[in-house]
Formats: C-alpha cells, sequence, structure tokens
C-alpha cells in the first residue's frame, strides 16, 4: 500500500476542473480521471481487499471482485472462514452462520446480482455501455461538502417477485470531484422507501489508481488495510462448494 | 456480528458497486450532530388525505396535518416519510394516472382548517416515487384542497386552491395546466375572499369537472364559513365555461360543500352542503350529472363540522356505497338514504379510500392516524408506526432518564421517557388528561403533573404515586368578569416554590398551594377589546363556538428564573406586560417595540437566565395573513426592543429558548423548523440533520443533560442530544483545522436490564440517545484524502479502541462505547460467543488522538464510574482483577493453539514428503490432535448441534460472563474459575510435556535432517 501523496491532491485541484457549469458525464469522467485515468479503470481486472471491521475486536475482512462479474466476501474469525458472499458468475452464496454450511442465494438476489456484474470498478463506470442513465440533480451538502448528485438508474431488479427500479444517488465534492457518498434505496422490509447510505473517505493512492480506503455505513468503517491489484485468485473462492 | 456482516454485504454490493461573521452556517456548521425522534405514535395524528396507487394495491399515500407526506409498500403495514424536507402541512396527494409508480403531487396546505391548521407554500411533484421533490407553484396559495389528472393525458392537472384562510388573497380557485405544470392558468375564480374546497373529475371524461367553491374566513377570533360566492360549478369542456348547478339546492347562502362523483356511473354525483338552514343541511345527490338535486339525509354525520368534515367517498365498484367523513364517519349501502356509523376508530374522520380491488377493504384517515379496515368498515386497526402526534408544548423533569410532557391537538396530554429499553415504545407513553392536551407540567419536587384541557375547562393536579387527580382550574368569583382563557391555556411553575403555578385568563392567576386556591395578581392585561369576544355566533352558516376562537386572553407567562417578582405576561391580543413587584403594578411595554403590527399575537416571552431585564419575546401574525417571524430581545425591562430576526429565518416563529450557559446561543422555532443562533441573533442557521421541516411549537431544555427537546405539530417529540458544543462556537474556533471540544466526565452507566420487543414488529419505535463517551470535535473541511485516524489510548500513549472517526465538515460525533479491544481467542471449528465480550476501562483519564495525515491531535477526556450503582469500589476492583487474569488466559490459550495447529501443519507436511519421518511425525501429529481436542472444540456447529465446550469455550464463557457484570466476580464465577484454571494448568503441563517428548524428537529430526526448522511468531506478533 502505498501512502497519499501530495501529489495527489495538487492534481485533483488543478486537473479537469471546468469552472462552467458540469453534466452529469463530465463529472463522472472527472471522477475516473481524477483517480487514475479512464484508460487505466478500463485495464484493471480486479481488485482484492485486505479489509477490517472494528467491533471491539478487528474483524478480518477480505473483499474480492474481478472484472467478470465474480466477487466474494470472506470473513476469517477465530480460524472460521465465513464467506459472507460470493458470486461466480452463475451462483450467488455464502455461509450460514449456525451451521457454517455453503447455501445458495434465492434466485431473485442472484439474479439482481447478475445484472450488476458488469459494473466493475464501478457500476458508473461506461454506465452507458450497460444500458444505465444518469441524471444530474440539484447540488446537496454532504457531511458538510457541497456536492454534485447524479442519479444512476441500472437495470430493473426483481423483489418479492415485483419489478422495481433499481436506482442509486452518487455525491462528488465539487472542489475536488471526489465520490463521498452513495445511496441505495432500501426496497424490502419496514425501511422500504428509506437510503442505506454508504460514506467513502481516505483516498489513497495504489498503483496509480486511487481508492476510498474508509467506507462508512451506518457509523461503522470498513476499513482497507491493502489492496491488491489484478490479483491471481483461486476459483474456489467463488465457486459454491459441492458436497 | 451478523449486522455487520450483513452491513458489509449491502456495502459490497452497492458501491462497487459576533461583532465578527460567523463564517459558516447551516450543514456546514452542524455536521453530524443529529436529531433524534421519539414520536410517540401511540396517538399518531391528524391525516388529511389520503390516495393510492391505481393498479398497485400494496401501495397507499397519506397526507398529514403537520406531518408531512407517508408512503407504505405494504398495504399499511409500515409508513415511511417521504416529505421531510418540504412544508408538512399537506391539502392533497394524488397518484399519476398515467405514470403512478413514479409521478406524485403534493398540494400543501390543510383544508379542514381548525383554528390551529398550519399552512403549505406551494404545490410538489415527485417523478420517482417521492425520493425526490420539486416544487411547481402556487407558493403563496396557502393551502391546496385538489389536484386532479387527465388519465388519457398526464401533461394536463387541474387543481384547486383553497388559497388563504386569514386575509384575502387572489392566489385561489381552479388552475389548470397543459405542459405538466410548468405553466398554469387560473380558470375559475370567484373573488379573494373565495377558494376551492373540493374538485372531482369524470373518470371517463376528462373535460368534466366539478368544483365546490367556499367563502371561507378565520380570524383570531372568529370563524365564517359561508356566504353569497359558495357555491357549485361544473363544466364540461375542460374548464372552459362553468355552470353553477344548483337545482334543487335550497335558497340562500352555502357553506363548504363536499363533492364526489360516483366512479362506476359518473353521472351520479353526490354533494354534502352546508346551507342556511339546518333542515336542508346534508346529502344531495343527482342523477344526472348536477342537472338536478335530491335532499336525502340531514343526520347528524352529514352535518357535522362541515369545514372539519367535508369528505365524501363513493365505493369504485358500486355507485350507492358512500361513506361520509364526520365525528365517527357514517356508510350508506342505499345510495344516501340512510348511514351507519363506522366502526370504532378515533374520532374525527377526514378521508376514507376505498382498496382497489376489494371495497370491503378501507383506509381511513383520522385525527389519530390512518386505520385499515378489512370489513367494509365495520372494524378498524389502527397503523403503529406513523408518528405525526401534534404537540402544542413539552416540558421535561429531572429523572434520569429524563421524561418528556406536553398535549396533543385532538389526542390529550401524556408523558413518556426520554430513552428506554430497546426504544421507546407505545407502552412507554403514559396518559395524563382527555380532550385537547396543551401545557403539561411536571410538579419540580413531588411526583405530580399538571395538565389540562381545551379552554381550561379541566386543568388537573394528578398525584402519579396514587392515581388521583383533582381539578384545580381558576374560576369567577364574586364580581369577576367572565374568565377568558385561549383554547391553549398558559400555565406556568415558579422557579422559586415548588407548589406555586400559575395561569392566564385574561387575569393572571397565582396559587401557592398547587392550585387548591387562587389569586389574581393583575388587572385584566390584554386589549379587553369586546369585538374580538363574542364568539356565540362564530362559525359562519353553522355555528362553531368550541371555545377554539376566544380571544383577548394571556398566552404566555414568565417568571424571571433571577427574581420571583419579574414575571412576563403576553396576550394573544398583542400586550406584553411586566411586573417587576410580583403582580402589583403592571406596565405594557408593547408599544416599545419597534416594526411590530398592532395586536400581533404575542407566542412565546422568555425570561433571561443571565439578566433581570433581559427578555425576549416571540409574536406571530399569521391568523391576521401576516406571515413574518417576529423576535425580539429587551435588556431594559422592557423599555427599549431589538430585533433578532435575520433573512436566514423562514417561516413565522412560535417560541423561542435562550442556553442556559451561553446568553447568545438561541433555539427559535418556527413554522417551517428550527433555527438556531451561536452569535445572540445577528446569524441564523436552520438545523437540517434529521429534522424535518415541521412546526416547532415550543422548545424545552434539559438542564442537566442539555438536550433539546422540541414540541413539533407534527411529527412528536425531537430531541438534539446534548447541544453544549454550540455554546463553544466562535469565529476563531471555525477558523481552526481540528477543534476538539470541551466535555464533561463521561459516566459508564452501568445498565443492564431486558429490552423486550414483543408485538412491537409493527410499532414505531423511538430512538434512544446514546450512552457512550460522546467525542466532539469540529473540521474545517471534509477529510476525503489520506488516512485519517481516531483512537483512544491511556495516558502512557497505549492504544486502547478504535474509533470509526467522523470526517465531515463541522462537528463530528463519534462515540466510544469505554471498552478496550476484546482478547485474541484461539482458532477452533466454532465460533466462541464468549470471545465476544470487550472489557471497559477503568475510570480515569484517556487522550483521544486523531491523526489526520501527518498531524496529530490530542484531547484529554475523563470518564467516570456510575454514581448510581450497586456496585462497590472493591467489587469492581476484584471484577477488574478477573477480568485481567482471563484475558491473558484466553489469549495465552490461542497463542498455544496457534502453536500447536502450525506445529501439526508442520508436521503433516513433512510426513507427506518425506515417509521416513512417520515416526516422530506421526507422534506428534496424534499426541497434538489429541491435546487439541481438549483445548477447543474441533467438531459442531454454532447452533444446536454444537459440540460439548472445550477448555477455549470454557475459558472464554467465564471470562465474558465476568467482563459482563459490573460487579465482583460471583461466588460460583471464582468456583468456575478455579475448576477452568485446574484444566487450563493441566492441558498447558501436558503440552509442555509433549514439546519435551514427542516435538523435542520431531525437532532434533529436522535439524539431523536439514529439514526447515520449526518456527513461530513472538507473541507479540502474534497477537498484533
Amino acid at each position: 500500500m502505498k501512502t497519499f501523496k501530495l501529489l495527489f491532491l495538487v492534481c485533483f485541484i488543478t486537473f479537469n476542473m471546468p469552472i462552467v457549469a458540469q453534466t452529469a458525464d463530465e463529472i463522472i469522467n472527472t471522477y475516473f480521471e481524477n483517480t487514475g485515468g479512464v484508460e487505466n479503470w478500463a485495464a484493471l481486472n480486479g481488485v482484492k481487499m485486505n479489509a477490517s471491521v472494528n467491533q471491539g475486536v478487528d474483524i478480518p475482512v477480505e473483499i474480492y471482485q474481478l472484472k467478470d462479474g465474480r466477487q466474494a466476501v470472506i470473513v476469517n474469525f477465530q480460524g472460521q472462514e465465513i464467506t459472507q458472499f460470493a458470486f461466480d458468475g452463475e451462483t450467488m452464496w455464502g455461509t450460514n452462520f449456525m451451521t457454517m454450511q455453503a447455501e445458495k442465494s434465492d434466485s431473485e438476489m442472484t439474479e439482481n446480482f447478475k445484472k450488476q456484474s458488469l459494473d466493475f470498478p464501478s457500476a458508473l463506470f461506461n454506465y452507458k455501455d450497460k444500458g444505465y442513465t444518469v441524471e444530474l440533480m440539484e447540488n446537496e451538502t454532504i457531511d458538510g461538502a457541497e456536492t454534485f448528485k447524479i442519479k444512476l438508474t441500472q437495470k430493473p431488479i426483481m423483489v418479492d417477485g415485483k419489478e422495481l427500479p433499481n436506482i442509486s444517488y452518487h455525491y462528488f465534492d465539487t472542489d475536488s470531484f471526489a465520490l463521498i457518498q452513495s445511496e441505495a434505496e432500501i426496497q424490502q422490509g419496514p425501511m422500504t422507501g428509506q437510503k442505506s447510505i454508504s460514506k467513502m473517505s481516505d483516498y489513497q493512492e495504489v498503483d496509480g489508481l486511487y481508492f476510498p480506503f474508509d467506507m462508512g455505513m451506518g457509523g461503522q468503517s470498513i476499513k482497507i488495510i491493502s489492496i491488491d491489484l489484478n490479483p491471481e485468485v483461486e476459483d474456489n473462492v467463488f465457486a459454491f462448494p459441492e458436497e | 456480528m451478523k449486522n455487520i456482516l450483513l452491513g458489509i454485504a449491502i456495502l459490497l454490493i452497492f458501491p462497487v458497486s459576533m461583532a465578527q461573521e460567523i463564517p459558516i452556517k447551516g450543514d456546514q456548521l452542524f455536521g453530524n450532530l443529529k436529531a433524534r425522534h421519539i414520536g410517540p405514535a401511540v396517538m399518531s395524528g391528524r391525516i388529511t388525505d389520503i390516495d393510492l396507487h391505481p393498479t398497485k394495491d400494496n401501495i397507499i399515500y397519506a397526507g398529514a396535518a403537520g406531518g408531512g407526506v407517508w408512503k407504505s409498500t405494504d398495504s399499511g403495514t409500515f409508513f415511511n416519510s417521504i416529505f421531510d424536507e418540504h412544508a408538512q402541512s399537506i391539502g392533497c396527494v394524488a397518484v399519476d394516472p398515467v405514470d403512478p409508480d413514479n409521478i406524485v403531487w403534493v398540494g400543501t396546505g390543510e383544508t379542514w382548517v381548525r383554528n390551529s391548521v398550519s399552512v403549505g407554500d406551494g404545490i410538489y411533484k415527485t417523478t420517482d416515487g417521492g425520493t425526490n421533490w420539486k416544487k411547481m407553484g402556487f407558493e403563496n396559495s396557502e393551502r391546496i384542497s385538489g389536484i386532479k389528472i387527465n388519465p388519457n393525458n398526464n401533461q394536463e392537472i387541474y387543481v384547486g386552491v383553497l388559497g388563504a384562510l386569514w386575509s384575502d388573497s387572489e392566489e385561489r380557485g381552479v388552475y389548470k395546466t397543459t405542459d405538466g405544470g410548468e405553466t398554469w392558468n387560473k380558470i375559475l375564480y370567484i373573488n379573494e375572499t373565495t377558494g376551492v374546497a373540493d374538485i372531482a373529475m369524470d373518470p371517463t371524461n376528462p373535460n368534466i369537472l366539478y368544483a365546490s367553491m367556499w367563502q371561507v374566513r378565520r380570524s383570531p377570533w372568529s370563524f365564517n364559513s359561508g356566504g353569497e360566492h359558495s357555491a357549485l360549478y361544473k363544466t364540461t369542456d375542460g374548464g372552459k365555461n362553468w355552470n353553477k348547478i344548483h337545482n334543487g339546492f335550497p335558497n340562500g347562502k352555502l357553506g363548504r360543500i363536499a363533492l364526489a362523483i360516483a366512479p362506476s356511473q359518473p353521472e351520479t354525483v353526490y354533494v354534502v352542503l352546508e346551507t342556511e338552514e339546518a333542515k336542508s343541511n346534508g346529502l344531495y345527490r343527482s342523477d344526472d350529472g348536477g342537472n338536478s338535486w335530491e335532499h336525502l339525509n340531514n343526520n347528524f354525520e352529514l352535518v357535522v363540522r362541515p369545514f372539519y368534515f367535508s369528505r365524501i367517498t363513493v365505493d369504485p365498484k358500486n355507485p350507492d356505497v358512500l361513506v361520509k367523513a364526520g365525528l365517527y364517519g357514517a356508510i350508506s349501502r342505499d345510495g344516501g338514504k340512510t348511514f351507519k356509523n363506522l366502526g370504532n376508530m378515533h374520532p374525527d374522520i377526514h378521508d376514507i379510500a376505498f382498496h382497489i380491488n376489494n371495497s370491503e377493504i378501507m383506509y381511513v384517515g383520522t385525527d389519530g392516524g390512518v386505520y385499515r379496515s378489512w370489513n367494509g368498515g365495520s372494524t378498524l386497526e389502527i397503523v403503529e408506526n406513523i408518528p405525526v402526534s401534534q404537540y402544542y408544548h413539552v416540558s421535561v423533569d429531572d429523572a434520569e432518564p429524563y421524561n418528556v410532557y406536553g398535549g396533543l391537538q385532538d389526542n390529550g396530554s401524556w408523558y413518556g421517557p426520554s430513552a428506554a429499553p430497546g426504544g421507546v415504545k407505545a407502552k412507554h407513553w403514559n396518559s395524563v388528561g382527555y380532550g385537547d392536551g396543551f401545557r403539561v407540567l411536571k410538579h419540580p419536587t413531588k411526583n405530580i403533573i399538571y395538565s389540562e384541557m381545551q379552554g381550561a375547562a379541566n386543568v388537573w393536579r394528578y398525584d402519579v404515586d396514587r392515581n388521583q387527580t383533582k381539578t384545580i382550574q381558576p374560576m369567577a368569583e364574586k364580581g369577576d368578569p367572565k374568565l377568558r382563557f385561549n383554547w391553549n391555556p398558559p400555565m406556568a411553575l415558579s422557579n422559586f416554590y415548588p407548589d406555586r403555578f400559575y395561569m392566564g385568563s385574561q387575569f393572571l392567576h397565582r396559587s401557592d398551594d398547587m392550585g387548591d386556591t387562587w389569586t389574581k395578581i393583575s388587572p385584566d392585561l390584554t386589549t379587553n377589546d369586546p369585538k374580538k369576544q363574542d364568539q356565540s355566533s362564530s362559525g359562519g352558516l353553522s355555528i362553531d363556538n368550541s371555545g377554539a376562537e376566544t380571544h383577548t386572553t394571556i398566552f404566555t407567562i414568565a417568571e424571571s428564573p433571577l427574581d420571583e417578582n419579574i414575571i412576563w405576561v403576553g396576550t394573544d391580543d398583542g400586550n406584553v406586560q411586566i411586573t417587576q413587584d410580583g403582580g402589583k403594578t403592571w406596565t405594557n411595554t408593547v408599544a416599545n417595540i419597534p416594526d411590530l403590527p398592532k395586536n400581533t399575537w404575542c407566542y412565546k416571552i422568555y425570561a433571561s437566565n443571565f439578566h433581570k431585564g433581559t427578555a425576549y419575546a416571540v409574536f406571530e401574525g399569521h391568523a391576521t395573513g401576516d406571515m413574518n417571524p417576529y423576535a425580539y430581545k429587551t435588556s431594559d425591562f422592557g423599555k427599549t426592543w431589538k430585533s433578532i430576526i435575520t433573512d436566514d429565518i423562514i417561516g413565522f416563529a412560535r417560541s423561542i429558548h435562550e442556553d442556559y450557559e451561553n446568553e447568545n446561543l438561541l433555539f427559535l422555532g418556527t413554522e417551517f423548523g428550527l433555527f438556531v443562533t451561536v452569535d445572540g441573533g445577528q446569524n441564523w442557521s436552520r438545523f437540517t440533520n434529521n429534522m424535518p421541516a415541521a412546526s416547532v411549537m415550543y422548545i424545552a431544555l434539559h438542564k442537566k443533560t442539555s438536550d433539546l427537546v422540541l414540541a413539533t405539530h407534527g411529527r412528536g417529540i425531537i430531541i438534539i442530544d446534548d447541544i453544549s458544543p454550540l455554546r463553544e462556537i466562535t469565529p476563531e474556533i471555525l477558523d481552526k483545522e481540528v477543534h476538539f471540544f470541551s466535555s464533561k466526565p463521561f459516566v459508564m452507566k452501568e445498565d443492564s436490564g431486558f429490552a423486550e420487543n414483543f408485538g412491537t414488529e409493527t410499532q414505531f419505535i423511538g430512538q434512544n440517545p446514546s450512552s457512550n463517551a460522546r467525542i466532539v470535535y469540529y473540521l474545517n473541511k471534509r477529510h476525503t484524502f489520506g488516512k485519517m485516524e481516531l483512537e483512544v489510548q491511556d495516558m502512557e500513549g497505549n492504544k486502547i479502541a478504535t474509533l470509526n472517526a467522523g470526517k465531515s465538515k463541522g462537528l463530528n460525533i463519534v462515540d466510544w462505547s469505554f471498552t478496550s479491544k476484546g482478547p485474541k481467542i484461539a482458532e477452533a471449528k466454532t465460533l466462541s460467543f464468549g470471545g465476544f465480550a470487550t472489557p471497559r476501562v477503568p475510570a480515569g483519564t484517556y487522550n483521544v488522538v486523531m491523526i489526520k495525515g501527518k498531524e496529530t491531535f490530542t484531547h484529554t477526556i475523563e470518564v467516570v464510574y456510575d454514581p448510581n450503582t450497586i456496585v462497590t469500589p472493591q467489587g469492581r476492583e476484584e471484577r477488574q482483577k478477573m477480568v485481567e487474569i482471563l484475558f491473558d488466559m484466553n489469549e495465552e490459550l490461542a497463542y498455544q493453539v496457534y502453536k500447536v495447529n502450525t506445529t501439526i501443519q508442520h508436521a503433516e507436511t513433512l510426513l507427506a514428503e518425506d515417509p521416513k519421518s512417520k515416526k516422530v511425525s506421526e507422534a506428534v501429529i496424534n499426541e497434538l490432535n489429541t491435546l487439541l481436542k481438549s483445548m477447543v472444540i474441533t467438531t459442531g456447529d454454532n447452533y444446536v448441534a454444537s459440540a460439548e465446550p472445550e477448555l477455549r469455550e470454557k475459558l472464554a464463557d467465564l471470562y465474558s460472563g465476568v467482563v459482563n457484570n459490573y460487579d465482583k466476580p460471583t461466588g460460583a464465577q471464582m468456583a468456575n474459575y478455579e475448576s477452568v484454571k485446574a484444566l487450563y494448568d493441566e492441558i498447558m503441563d501436558r503440552y509442555e510435556s509433549i514439546q519435551k517428548k514427542e516435538v523435542s524428537k520431531y525437532e532434533s529430526y529436522l535439524s539431523k535432517n536439514n529439514k526447515e526448522s520449526l518456527s513461530f511468531q513472538t507473541k507479540e506478533e502474534f497477537l498484533k
């Protein structure tokens, strides 16, 4: 892991800062340019993040995301390897906490996940090619910072047998164009219609690309310890373990 | 643990997916200082309008009188607020028939125009089902009664504007847009006193519309419904021409007209008329599209209070089934000839909606929330999670946690805790008064509560312990005129004598015996203007003398906290009176107040905590059509007054509170939310963090906790916990990169009771405050780039805990649960839940250290033990000792298990590649595996198939048992410790002997054969 460089900040401030009113495309493009360049993001084949969640005790978490859509989040704790979820392109599954056995996710969730399998490194990346649309909304103050608010509409998802729009909001700091918050609408349960909010901060450079090293949700941080770019990952990390 | 894992999943699925100017304001200042809502929802509040999705039967929208718009996507099991940022008084909600998933219109400004009704500020549209809203005009409409959208062309919309209630206005009548709301044309206008009460569109022919026009006016002292301009109109050409359709109506003036078309037979139209004579009031039916009318019914429910209940809903499938809103609501199944009341629910029914497919199912909006019926209105159940309670007032006591007291529109008086195990639930709220509730005050020293109902018809003194009440309101004595009590009658406690209690009619009454006897300590302090005192004819066509319009009364009483003889009184007709001799002489100071329109209602006087001559007065003239905010400060007993209002303030103001420690910190409640100044009123910031744009009717500040407690008229009680950091804000601090705010020593509460949730699945549950250490700092910029860590260290610099740092510009509030890191637990086949216990730190001082980029900022805090505890210092010491012993044993075991596992793995690898090693490697593998089975669980699962506990589990369970008690370990725990310790020692001895024997031989083999030797991390490395 490389440490954050002052140069990075200078780049943010001096490059790609059109003063006139922004379009959603300009904002998204500037974000990817400022965080390493569109081409470099396009060339990235995957990441493995070593992270930690502090719950009184530090819980180590490994996060895998590959360009082909395969993903996994694995928690290692007290000698137990718990796959929070994994997706091999077809099957989504996770470890049942009670039995410690792998169980497949319901088909609806899997299908919804499959629809997002082209979302590496971000749903916003090449969003047009994926058939998504964006809309620039009115600026909002997030964490005290003035932000551009972009609405992203992805392909509809199915929730409890009903097709629902898949809409999320992304907030970019107007000074630096850094993405500092994303929100998705909660689609089921008593909180339906409210937002699940993710906050991004502590951007740091990894081989030319900049990642948020702190992702917060409901006051709980996921701290990234290190990121491996283009990692070699065994297939069995993602594959549902057959009995 | 589970929540965290879930959180990770969600996260992952998604993101890869003063004299000086205060330089920042609003969100940039308040950072993540957030309000919390405690409801209650047990009595919910007034629902004004309900609209349903036309094709998806599980989607319901409900508009509230002062609580915004709520949406359900599960047929009404849960509702969520979707309109927090805008005016909370809702006239109507309309779902677009063409694009119902996305487009919804909201007309703000309630049209059930009771005395306490709030105001709207236009019409709003969402194009994404309620996530984002855009104002589409009618800024000065005040109240919107109906929105009708052409089902064939959703660009064509008609809006009925009732308009201003308390003043003339030309922004009223029927408007039409043909471009989706970009531009509007007024297509039916009568005059500046007459607006649209109801509008209906023929579902089969959108060019046919009916509009009922209502001449109406309120003043602070009267209400007038009806006049020669009230009328029913119809257009058949999309609004180009309108005709009065009164064939069959009585002659003379009309009042409010309710209107409904039978959707299944649009030629059938029902109206309810308010007329000059009781016998001609009530329901009329037309079966020829309004050409002629037949009077069918004037039962009570049909004619009751037209201004409040003029709503008819016709079953969408049957033209002869209709429901009339009313005191109880009534349903007819014979086309309006006869009615029977709806089943038992909260009275005052304002709207009814039939399910789109099954008319047995009905949704009803009442003064007490949304109800559902599954059997055609015969029985009903309440929706338990819409906290739109309309408080008039709030006060707090000094209990821990403190209680919150207040009265509500049509929902009595209540008190409930500011915090409760598992959250503040419906069951925690206690009723302490009937009728409309207003001010509720706890006796300063006795467990006695004063409460009241409208017009002081009853003032109760409630002995809580004995469950006994006594009515104690002041009454007219010989020679007195009729006492005039406001609808919302003022009461106040003394700061000096616990049994002293004040009430205001036109006189100020003082009791020194908790209301048993009263003394008038003033003359009539009002203008005593007889023109404003005849309410017997108030109401217009329907007399409505409920007492709601009683005027020329005292409205606010403020005894100086610095001098018992200084008492301020404000009246609803605009007087500001002060006595400095305990009531012997009074001076009216209102003439000294600059730029205040005459007779503007004095809503609140606040006597300063700092100087005897200082007070704040808040006025509001909305009931005469003046929507401006007025707040003034005097520093010389009212000789001079200075306005403290700036352009930052939105909405007319009703309440103010001065801080107890910083006289420049003030809180102002307006019709559209809360405003805060840290510089004595030179700059104001609107507080919006989890704070809706609700009317803040009253503000209390809890002395001990510094919690700001808001009585909102539509969103219940909202609390901002501990506002003390605001006391310290100065321009100098805001200039710094990082500033830590001072804090009192944090108390480590030792509460450990039970929080049960039985039967609360569908209830609103009020949020609890944090009981953690609350570390507050200011950042001058949002932290986005580079590392930022926040940790707690002991005074020697050892890390105790990692905190989740707040990174907002402005105030950041970070919780620390007083715990240090938990022990590292040995690896095994299952999880040891005991290992999740994290030990509390001892009382003392600690450093909070922020590492931000290359800079480090340090702030020292103090934590102390709970003074209200059963735990003794010795007990705590013994516990601490034991915690440390067990913590270390757990980690030592973890390390030894690591070594055992490493050795086994090493031997297995060797065995595989070097069969010659079989003798030594197998001996190691077998011996250590046998040992391991006694050290940790090696089979089973985390639930009911779990294996018998081994040393690790016994040790971790004992450890967590000791950690989770605050007191000294029990005798059983100590005895158990001896047993576990014996096992521990035995296992460690066995390991040592295996190491000496089998492992030693194995190592010799490795050495002799030049194999890679056994190596381990040091314990320090392992534990890192």
